[in-house]
């Protein structure tokens, strides 16, 4: 066997292996590499940056313990970034396991919150917890509040939560923000709040979600969107609120680095082939 | 030992476990694959059993009758678990995906339709403009069949699969990178320094079992070819 036939049977074990070794390596040692900011990353940080202090937002925390890694620091620089500016935080998750995460995201990023900035709960946030029955669901959130929740993520009856007192439709809301994760629901958010009540919605998905999402971008449908964890690095650079997003997209660029070379010389070994007939 | 340590050396263990179904399908990998299976259902059962007593029976108990309909609709969907009265639960079913489908398709039209073609009437006057509309109307002549492709419709339909040929290696790339940060993400928490030394002690004793698994042929080597 030619060595050309041999280097494209090469064993998957070995690319997984040197895949490993790639992206832990700049996990060991940090190294930075100069990253150009997307304008989807800029528009929604602008759109959040332009929310007037004070108003209420509604937030959909839908990241896992897989997607939490890379799109949970974009959505604790979100939450410093809005309770900076005492905007009110209703937050609600439409999958079982993401209500858990978006607590976590909350905690964290209260942690991170300068002195002196309010953060209490059922004041300047609150957490609704699972909403379950996805698109449906979300309607009938955004049509009453009530009708779908009773108490919050704590047990707390909404009727006695202050930041909750004139809030039961979309209506109450300024903006929306999806934080979707790999769940596929950033259409249900246009469909149900955008559409039908014209609230002003951005968004976060993982990076494979990026160019399913990007026509919303296009159509003012979405104002903006925070691809992965790219995203994520981004709203922390575009904050000046260093976190572990940063790091991690470097990571990126490695394994990305592998997956090019993989690529191009598979390529190119498969075009000598087919110009010697052996393919 | 603090709970969140133990915590993230159980995730450390588990991520480990699964990782290794890259060498071939193994009883680590399967060990792990039904403790994630039965962990994440048992959760999911509870978390869903919390949200009916908080929704639904909290409110029966002050008086809001109507949510018995729910509650029974919901218990219907268990009579597919006997054949015989599997046909009730298709009540629940038929109404869940008629509501469902009712309510996004409210909207779809407006906003995956008509917002979409809006967006594609540009002006010529920039080159990302004429690209949007070459290629969303090139791409769309691509998926007409109904005639062969010849004269100028050649032309059309080569850029058309040119611009979906684009779309579809960003989407790989796209997915590529998302399943690196799947990785890195796990990584992340595996090479804290608290946990980095149970992460490469962990890896080891894995190594072992499989290496004489694989040596006494107890575990079958997992061959692509």
């Amino acid at each position: 066997m030619s060595l050309i036939k041999k280097l494209l049977d090469l064993d998957q074990r070995i690319i997984f292996l040197v895949l490993f070794v790639a992206l832990a390596f700049p996990i060991l040692n940090p190294v930075m590499l100069p990253m150009a900011i997307q304008d989807y990353s800029i528009q929604a940080f602008e759109f959040a940056d332009s929310i007037p202090d004070g108003s209420i937002v509604i937030i959909e925390g839908g990241n896992t313990a897989a997607t939490y890694p890379q799109c949970g620091p974009g959505l604790i620089a979100q939450i410093v970034h809005l309770l900076r500016k005492d905007v009110k935080l209703v937050f609600f998750s439409i999958g079982a396991e993401q209500q858990v995460w978006t607590q976590t995201a909350i905690d964290t990023a209260i942690s991170k919150l300068p002195a002196g900035v309010p953060a209490e709960n059922g004041v300047n946030w609150v957490n609704l917890g699972y909403i379950p029955g996805g698109e449906s669901a979300t309607a009938a959130l955004a049509n009453n509040i009530r009708s779908v929740v009773a108490k919050d993520y704590f047990g707390t009856p909404v009727d006695e939560i202050p930041l909750m007192k004139d809030v039961n439709d979309a209506t109450a809301f300024a903006a929306l923000f999806w934080w979707g994760g790999s769940e596929g629901s950033i259409p249900y958010g246009v469909r149900q709040f955008v559409g039908p009540f014209g609230i002003p919605m951005s968004g976060s998905c993982t990076t494979n979600e990026v160019p399913n999402y990007s026509p919303y971008i296009s159509a003012g449908q979405l104002q903006g969107l925070f691809g992965g964890v790219r995203g994520s690095a981004e709203y922390e650079y575009l904050l000046k609120l260093p976190g572990p997003a940063l790091g991690q997209a470097m990571a990126t660029n490695f394994g990305g680095l592998w997956w090019l070379i993989l690529v191009a010389v598979g390529n190119i070994l498969y075009f000598i082939l087919r110009t010697r007939g052996e393919a | 030992m603090d709970p969140v340590l133990m915590g993230l050396i159980a995730g450390s263990a588990v991520s480990i476990g699964a990782y290794t179904v890259l060498i071939g399908d193994n009883p680590i990998s399967k060990i792990t694959e039904h403790l994630y299976t039965g962990i994440l259902g048992g959760y999911i059962l509870a978390t869903n059993w919390d949200f009916i007593n908080k929704n639904a029976i909290t409110k029966i108990q002050t008086g809001q009758y109507v949510y018995i309909i729910a509650l029974i609709l919901s218990l219907m969907l268990f009579t597919r678990l006997k054949p015989e009265w599997l046909w009730v639960s298709r009540y629940p079913v038929a109404l869940t995906v008629g509501i469902g489908l009712g309510l996004a398709m409210r909207t779809t039209v407006i906003a995956d339709f008509v917002g979409q073609i809006r967006a594609t009437i540009l002006p010529l006057n920039s080159i990302n403009n004429i690209v949007m509309i070459v290629g969303s109307i090139t791409s769309a002549a691509y998926f007409v069949f109904t005639r062969s492709y010849t004269g100028i419709y050649k032309y059309i339909n080569l850029t058309g699969r040119l611009f979906l040929l684009v779309a579809f290696g960003v989407a790989y790339g796209q997915t590529a990178s998302f399943r690196f940060e799947l990785v890195i993400g796990r990584l992340v928490e595996m090479l804290r320094p608290e946990v980095a030394m149970y992460t490469y002690v962990l890896i080891i004793l894995v190594a072992v079992v499989l290496y004489f698994g694989y040596k006494t042929k107890r575990i079958e080597w997992y061959s692509a070819k």
